[in-house]
């Protein structure tokens, strides 16, 4: 399967964002294994340096390890941090364009919440 | 970094005819580099100096030799695919290999015949027998069982299908590619490679229009798409290219901080194909 590359970011940071979804999604556990730089060059016809610069970009933010001669490895609790990040984003940049429209529509919290069934398993909620 | 090619000033001449003239550039180790250009652009007369198929003007050095004149020892460390499929049609496949066993120094019959088992061509048939796919699948395997310093292949999936072309590059970023090897590729397919390349160059009616590492191609093109009254003041920082789409206009600029463009309309960076189409517009005009 070839994936779409979108124009508006670089492809090495597409790759990132990528493996930070498979974290998320619980598809890549703690201590997995990433697929190797080569295997996903060959797979994706890409440059071996452009997918060694996105496995970079997630050393860097501490989510990924590099063992020398074995490859890389989702760090424990990558998940759990990810999900506080992804939390803090959430209600930074995207829940007060989704109250403002509630506030306009005048709904209220009864409301909205006799929809929603509340997730049991929230999964690292312990921060 | 090492400079595994570098021409100077390098020219040939057909009678009148230009096929390259003057071209300057480098290809460092552990590069993948695009030669990318139109039919009759001087690529295949360019590849032909480097390999030391053709005398030329100019200083031409390969892995530090001179390709025309050392060109026996240039080529133990060379690996070619040309766009003409070259194998004998009468040779079996087994035949071929033991050819190359006795000819090539750095050549792996182990590592050749492990490449090939993951392919349907058989050791008994004959090149004949096979389809152009397959004698393609033949000719990477051999290549890629030779230790060489720099591959080259000119158009090396010209006419095969779209499961052939993936598998070949998958193929030679799998098993063959690592930072001790260079390649130097020509295509018209540019869509196809331009992900694995490190570096691209463009040429034209002999002459190098654009030589430019992938990284460095966002900070130095942008590509604008606009409409309105937006399109005249965009006009002002003076486009490399321009066109209509839908209703749209559609502008590449040649370095233009993207500051400058804020606010005219969305920014993207251009696709190569399209850079390509711009540099060879611009400069014929």
């Amino acid at each position: 399967m070839d994936p779409k590359w979108s124009e508006d970011l670089p492809i090495y940071r597409q790759l990132r964002d990528r493996v930070v979804e498979m974290i998320l999604e619980g598809v890549l556990g703690d201590g997995d294994a990433l697929p190797s730089v080569r295997n996903v060059a060959a797979e994706y016809r890409l440059n071996p340096l452009t997918v060694l610069k996105g496995y970079q970009e997630l050393v860097d933010e501490g989510l990924v390890e590099k063992k020398r001669g074995r490859g890389m490895f989702v760090n424990a609790g990558a998940r759990k941090q990810l999900l506080k990040d992804e939390r803090q984003r959430f209600l930074e940049k995207e829940w007060p364009a989704v109250l403002a429209t509630i506030e306009r529509l005048g709904l209220d919290a009864e409301q909205l919440t006799k929809e929603i069934k509340m997730p049991e398993e929230t999964g690292g909620d312990d921060d | 970094m090492t400079s595994l090619v570098t021409a100077r000033n390098v020219s040939k001449h057909f009678g009148d005819v230009r096929a390259v003239d003057d071209v300057s550039f480098e290809i460092e180790k552990g590069k993948i580099m695009g030669l990318i250009g139109p039919n009759g652009a001087g690529k295949t007369t360019l590849l032909k100096a480097v390999l030391g198929l053709t005398d030329c003007n100019g200083d031409l050095s390969v892995l530090g030799l001179d390709p025309f004149r050392q060109r026996k020892q240039m080529m133990q460390d060379i690996c070619f695919i040309a766009d003409v499929a070259v194998l004998p049609r009468w040779i079996r496949v087994y035949q071929l290999l033991e050819f190359v066993e006795a000819t090539h120094p750095n050549f792996s019959r182990q590592r050749a015949d492990e490449l090939l088992k993951s392919t349907k061509i058989m050791s008994q048939s004959k090149v004949r027998e096979l389809s152009k796919g397959m004698v393609t699948q033949l000719h990477l395997a051999i290549i890629m069982a030779i230790d060489a310093k720099l591959l080259v292949l000119d158009e090396p999936t010209l006419g095969l299908d779209i499961i052939f072309r993936k598998e070949f590059y998958a193929n030679l970023l799998a098993d063959y590619f690592d930072e001790e090897r260079t390649i130097l590729i020509t295509t018209h397919q540019v869509e196809e490679i331009e992900n694995l390349l490190t570096d691209i160059m463009f040429i034209d009616e002999g002459k190098i229009l654009l030589e430019a590492n992938m990284d460095s191609l966002p900070d130095s093109y942008t590509q604008l798409l606009t409409s309105g009254e937006n399109v005249a003041r965009a006009r002002g920082f003076g486009p490399i290219s321009e066109s209509e789409m839908f209703g749209k206009t559609v502008m590449l600029f040649e370095n233009i901080s993207r500051e400058n463009l804020e606010g005219l309309g969305e920014l993207s960076t251009p696709a190569v194909a399209d850079l390509f189409v711009a540099k060879v517009k611009g400069a014929r005009s």
